[in-house]
């Protein structure tokens, strides 16, 4: 029998049911006992996981014991059980769909606690960590609620003491925290929120728009996915930190990246680290990675045996990341795509170092490193279009239209306005979005020039924030976009 | 903690006092070409139509001028309710003492079906603070008014174009004459209007918009106001449709009940059928327009 169970309903971030759950929770967190605090962390964790359907917790209850179990004490047999388990469920849950379970619904951030689950099998495999002897400790590495539902995939190595060691109350905690939710929350209802309408209109129904509306909705959607799933990190680290602990980083200003590879350091950070660490590494240093990188060295022996070596590793780390985020053609494609990207960045890194500067390319010329950045910008946008489009069909049309229907003119600039909905308002939405976009880009970059900046004065920025909240948001959105992942 | 406090309170502090100067001062804002105050601002008139975005689209504003000598204003809003014009004709005679020779409601059977809703944010900007209050009063009666759209009706709605006023105005003003759409919009052709889906089969009445109709009859009544309801042409495929016949039927059954006088689409010669006269099912292009404004006035006198 199949268990349905209704991601939608859970308790989101954003809700006033999560407000009183959080109420209750800092009260008590602080209240209770030294020993106690973890313990309190770990009920209300479930609680909020079971929120949605109490069935919930079976699939992660069994995942977690299973893996506990098994890694008790770790051997290679061990870990293949692990791994058989846990990717067993998630393919269940995740690529049912495509094997005729269509009703099935899948359980709440069942991707992320997955990933978790082996990573922390895989480090005590490997020796990096020890194997945890507690059971509930480790239950509360998994299901600890504020990074459930959208990461950070955290390791348990890093994890383990903040969770369970004691943390007095601290105001810089909750000034610094709440600082980071409001921030979050600027990004995913004045941002994020009023881009949703606009790219969910024009991806509905691509070939009804003109290429200049195609570009817009596309960089919308780049910015829309940022403010919201950065959003969502803010108000995940910011909540965190109101208890006193400290979530993994996911993002560090991704579009200001100067090339692919370092895009990729910088955008969901602890799902590519993950990959890295779990997937790339072993792979590089395999058997079969060298008996293949021989064969390919005979073919290529000029080529640098490092870069022959990671060609494969790189490659199927790619295609896992776009299957990771959904069996559909799309996904699929998304990360055939980024492979390519890389490889080809990866490969002609140094023919590229060498050439510079026999042409005189000055990488700290203010021009050269304007047009990287766009260069990069330019790149990923190329891909997010596959990964927003519902189907391979559409990304083709969009491709197409972009480059061959877009034109500048009054009728363009018009229609393009047309997603904005009622045409009475559509020029204030776009100014607005100038205004918010504007700022965003504005305040990474000087973040980016500056780490210093924008650290006085916090005060000021949160209550403009929240005046901005208020009269601009878009209210009555509780779901976020990696949700569905 | 006290800084923590200090921040909190001025952020509701400033909230509140931008969101009640919106609600109460925003419909003294000049606005031009279009809205409530634009209308009151026009002064006595010999006809006023009150409507949605058909009329604003349907009714040629230089032909209307020549025939009324520029005593004619629109006022429409996109998507007009009929629960939303009682509240906008008490607006306006509450705001003015101005004469009107006849006023024009739109007739649309289909908004008897409609669920209210604030179809265009725009009017919460024209309304003053008792006629928000009275269209909050009528979505209430009709859907559940939950905390979201209470904080989208009283907080966000309006504060776009507030925040935006000296660059947005001018740009709207040149888009209205009096209410009327001042663009030259084409036919979208035969092509088009032959396939656009519509489904109206699922459309009932709507209890609050019936009420609001009898309502508008007897303020208008109470007020010695004289009026009318016109049916707007709508593109043959829709007028055609059983459903909207039905509730045609129905809407012309109310009236005749209340004794309200309306001219129908189908009183006036004009081709419907004829694709060069619309934009879409409902709204007519340039040519449309002119075509059925000549005759609406012959209709008319």
């Amino acid at each position: 029998m199949v268990v349905f169970i209704d991601i939608i309903t859970f308790m989101s971030l954003i809700s006033l049911t999560f407000i009183i759950f959080m109420t209750v929770l800092l009260m008590l967190y602080y209240l209770v006992p030294e020993k106690a605090q973890w313990g309190v962390l770990l009920v209300f964790s479930l609680i909020f996981y079971m929120w949605a359907h109490p069935l919930n917790v079976v699939f992660i209850a069994a995942s977690t014991v299973c893996t506990w179990v098994l890694m008790r004490q770790p051997t290679k047999i061990r870990w293949i059980m692990t791994l058989v388990i846990n990717l067993a469920i998630l393919v269940f849950f995740r690529y049912g769909v495509h094997f005729g379970l269509h009703d099935l619904i899948i359980p709440l951030g069942i991707s992320f606690y997955t990933f978790m689950t082996l990573g922390y099998a895989h480090d005590c495999y490997s020796k990096k960590t020890d194997s945890e002897q507690n059971l509930l400790h480790y239950a509360l590495f998994i299901t600890y609620f504020p990074q459930i539902t959208e990461g950070p995939i955290g390791t348990y190595r890093d994890m383990k003491e903040r969770l369970i060691t004691y943390h007095p109350f601290d105001l810089n905690n909750i000034k610094y925290g709440g600082y980071r939710i409001i921030k979050g929350l600027f990004k995913k209802l004045v941002i994020a929120g009023r881009l949703t309408y606009y790219v969910d209109t024009v991806f509905s129904s691509v070939s009804s728009y003109n290429g200049l509306t195609l570009i817009i909705a596309v960089f919308f959607y780049a910015v829309e996915l940022y403010a919201d799933f950065s959003g969502y990190m803010d108000i995940a680290c910011g909540i965190s930190q109101l208890l006193g602990i400290k979530l993994t980083e996911n993002f560090m200003r991704p579009y200001f990246s100067r090339n692919i590879q370092e895009y990729w350091r910088r955008w969901h950070i602890s799902l590519n680290e993950w990959f890295k660490e779990h997937l790339m590494l072993p792979a590089v240093t395999s058997n079969w990675n060298r008996s293949v990188s021989k064969v390919m060295y005979r073919i290529f022996p000029k080529a640098k045996k490092g870069t022959i070596r990671t060609i494969f590793p790189l490659i199927i780390v790619w295609i896992v990341t776009g299957i990771w985020h959904g069996a559909e053609a799309v996904y699929l494609c998304w990360g055939v795509y980024f492979a390519i990207v890389m490889l080809i960045s990866f490969t002609t890194m140094n023919f590229f170092k060498n050439l510079k500067p026999k042409i005189g390319w000055n990488d700290k010329n203010i021009f050269i490193i304007i047009f990287q950045t766009v260069r990069t910008f330019v790149i990923v946008l190329l891909g997010e279009v596959m990964f927003r489009a519902h189907t391979m069909g559409d990304a083709f049309t969009v491709y197409k239209k972009i480059f061959t229907d877009t034109r500048i003119n009054t009728a363009s600039v018009s229609a393009s306005l047309v997603p904005f909905g009622n045409g009475n308002q559509a020029l204030a939405s776009v100014i607005l979005l100038i205004v918010f976009i504007g700022g965003l880009f504005t305040v990474e970059l000087l973040k980016e020039i500056r780490t210093d900046a924008f650290t006085k004065h916090r005060y000021l920025y949160a209550l403009i924030m929240l005046v901005c909240m208020a009269l601009f948001g878009v209210m009555g959105q509780s779901n976020f976009m990696y949700q569905q992942f | 903690m006290k800084k923590i406090i200090i921040t909190l309170t001025t952020a509701l502090l400033i909230t509140a006092s931008l969101v009640i100067c919106k609600n109460v001062f925003s419909c003294r804002i000049p606005i031009g070409n279009r809205g409530i105050k634009n209308a009151i601002d026009s002064g006595d008139l010999d006809v006023l139509f009150i409507g949605s975005s058909t009329f604003r689209s349907n009714l040629d504003i230089g032909i209307l001028d020549k025939r009324f000598d520029g005593r004619d204003y629109i006022l429409a809003y996109g998507g007009n309710q009929l629960a939303a014009v009682p509240v906008e004709y008490d607006e306006i005679a509450a705001r003015s003492d101005n004469k009107y020779g006849i006023m024009v409601f739109e007739l649309d059977p289909l908004m008897l079906t409609e669920d209210v809703k604030l179809s265009d944010s725009r009017i919460i900007f024209d309304l003053s603070w008792q006629g928000k209050l009275a269209l909050w009063d009528q979505l209430a009666r009709s859907q559940n008014t939950g905390f979201s759209v209470f904080w989208e009706y009283f907080v966000t709605s309006g504060f776009d174009d507030l925040a935006t006023y000296p660059l947005t105005e001018p740009f709207y003003a040149t888009r209205y004459e009096k209410g009327a759409k001042n663009e030259d919009t084409p036919s979208s052709g035969r092509d088009f209007l032959e396939n656009e889906k519509f489904d109206i089969s699922d459309a009932a009445i709507n209890p609050v918009q019936e009420d609001a109709a009898r309502l508008l009859i007897r303020k208008c009544r109470e007020r010695g106001q004289r009026f009318v309801f016109l049916e707007s042409p709508h593109y043959y495929r829709l007028s055609d449709d059983p459903v909207y016949k039905k509730y045609l039927e129905y809407y012309i059954g109310l009236l005749d009940e209340e004794g309200a006088g309306y001219i129908l689409a189908s009183d006036i010669d004009f081709d419907n059928k004829n694709p060069d006269f619309f934009e879409d099912m409902g709204h007519m292009s340039q040519k449309g327009r002119s075509a059925f404004t000549e005759k609406l006035i012959e209709r008319l006198q």
